[in-house]
């Protein structure tokens, strides 16, 4: 699992904000220059955002590890043609050359923001999402993220600990919209006791709009950050 | 030592309700990104979380269900590893899973409008099982659609192809979530909340 990691690489030293807007940035460059001579720069570029954040490239592709029977499949099917109207299935190879490039190209956007994870503490993650989203639907934004992060360490021990209980007493026995429907109400009482638990504790400290955020400010490292994200920004419309 | 004076804005009673109940959902559906039953037809296992989008509907109504969801949203692309499999980051939301993810609040919103119309919320319990159901079934409607077109362009295959191997193994097992929505809403889980 991808998690934050002190250090003190150039990853680590940019601010939050210039590290989204590399990222969108990227993505848009990916998308736009799908072509094998596109993806190999922005191989060297996602490379480079690697050593950046001091992340080992095999670390970065086992955090998304999921993802990769997917991205493997798109290629595979796109082989076989089906016809709908004799019901006949045809081979194509050279059909699957473009969906393979679309799988890179996922997989390059996968590994950068590999690096983001890597490299940005969530409080920092919080300040600039504050800061990006204006106004209120902003700070309900942070408040919501920051509750997800603390609260879903507790859901998921309750519902461990649902799933074991059932299972003692043969709970897997049951049929599948049983079991579905056992975990599922457990996670509902537990959420929603937690969720009235926290209200009160919320009214009870005069819970406020105004936050006491980190601050964030954008240092000289980050104008060769955004001066990156700018060339990618360009690179995608041009 | 720089001191600050500013006025404090207290956040609304039922804000503050409202805020706790969609944020602990948005964890609860994450949750349920690591609650998994073997999958007898693909080697990708059937998880919950669409679940949890139907129960954000269903419980939270349109607003503060869809709110929930946007929360899970920005969550995991901060870094919460609440995307299927446990994947976090930016990149899932622009990558093959970008359809599935962003359709989960407009979904939520949909459920949660069929069940309890726009003009305030009803208590879940009261609301008739096909109401519940055609909800669950317009919100699996638009999920599948959405998953299915992000994919298609993500992947740049085509519309058959995307759903035959981004839906095709899961669309059976909606029924069964469906059925154990209505079960969730009819036990006292629903009474509890």
């Amino acid at each position: 699992m991808l998690t934050y990691h002190p250090g003190d690489s150039i990853a680590h030293r940019l601010d939050p904000r210039t590290k989204l807007f590399v990222q969108a940035a990227f993505a848009a460059a990916a998308f736009a220059h799908t072509t094998l001579s596109g993806l190999a720069w922005l191989s060297l570029v996602a490379l480079a955002f690697l050593a950046a954040g001091r992340l080992s490239p095999l670390r970065a592709v086992r955090g998304y590890l999921p993802a990769l029977p997917f991205l493997a499949a798109g290629p595979l099917v796109s082989v076989f043609a089906v016809d709908p109207a004799t019901v006949s299935v045809g081979i194509d190879p050279a059909s699957a050359f473009d969906p393979l490039l679309a799988s890179y190209r996922v997989l390059l956007v996968l590994l950068v923001s590999a690096v983001y994870l890597h490299a940005t503490p969530v409080r920092d993650s919080r300040a600039a999402i504050q800061r990006l989203v204006p106004g209120r639907t902003g700070r309900l934004l942070g408040v919501g993220v920051a509750l997800v992060f603390r609260f879903l360490p507790l859901l998921r021990a309750d519902l461990r600990r649902a799933r074991e209980a059932s299972a003692a007493r043969l709970g897997s026995e049951r049929s599948l919209r049983d079991r579905i429907r056992l975990v599922g109400a457990a996670g509902i009482r537990r959420a929603f006791g937690r969720a009235d638990r926290l209200a009160l504790a919320l009214r009870a400290r005069c819970f406020a709009w105004n936050p006491t955020l980190p601050a964030l400010r954008f240092g000289k490292i980050d104008a060769v950050g955004l001066l990156v994200a700018a060339a990618l920004g360009v690179a995608a419309v041009v | 030592m720089s001191t600050e004076s500013q006025s404090v804005e207290l956040v609304g009673e039922d804000v503050v309700g409202n805020v706790a109940r969609a944020a602990l959902f948005a964890a609860l559906v994450g949750a349920f990104a690591y609650v998994s039953f073997p999958n007898p037809i693909s080697p990708v296992p059937v998880s919950l979380q669409v679940l949890g989008v139907f129960l954000a509907g269903i419980f939270l109504g349109p607003v503060w269900g869809g709110a929930s969801l946007a929360f899970y949203l920005v969550a995991g692309a901060a870094g919460a590893p609440i995307f299927s499999g446990g994947q976090a980051g930016l990149g899932p939301l622009v990558g093959y899973t970008g359809g599935y993810l962003w359709s989960y609040p407009v979904a939520a919103a949909l459920i949660g409008a069929v069940v309890h119309g726009v003009d305030g919320i009803e208590e879940p319990e009261t609301v008739g099982t096909a109401r519940l159901v055609a909800g669950m079934l317009a919100g699996t409607v638009v999920i599948y659609a959405l998953g299915t077109v992000g994919f298609a362009l993500v992947q740049n295959v085509g519309l058959t192809q995307a759903f035959a191997v981004s839906a095709l193994a899961f669309v059976p097992f909606e029924a069964v979530k469906i059925a154990a929505a209505v079960g969730i809403v009819r036990s006292d889980a629903a009474a509890a909340a």
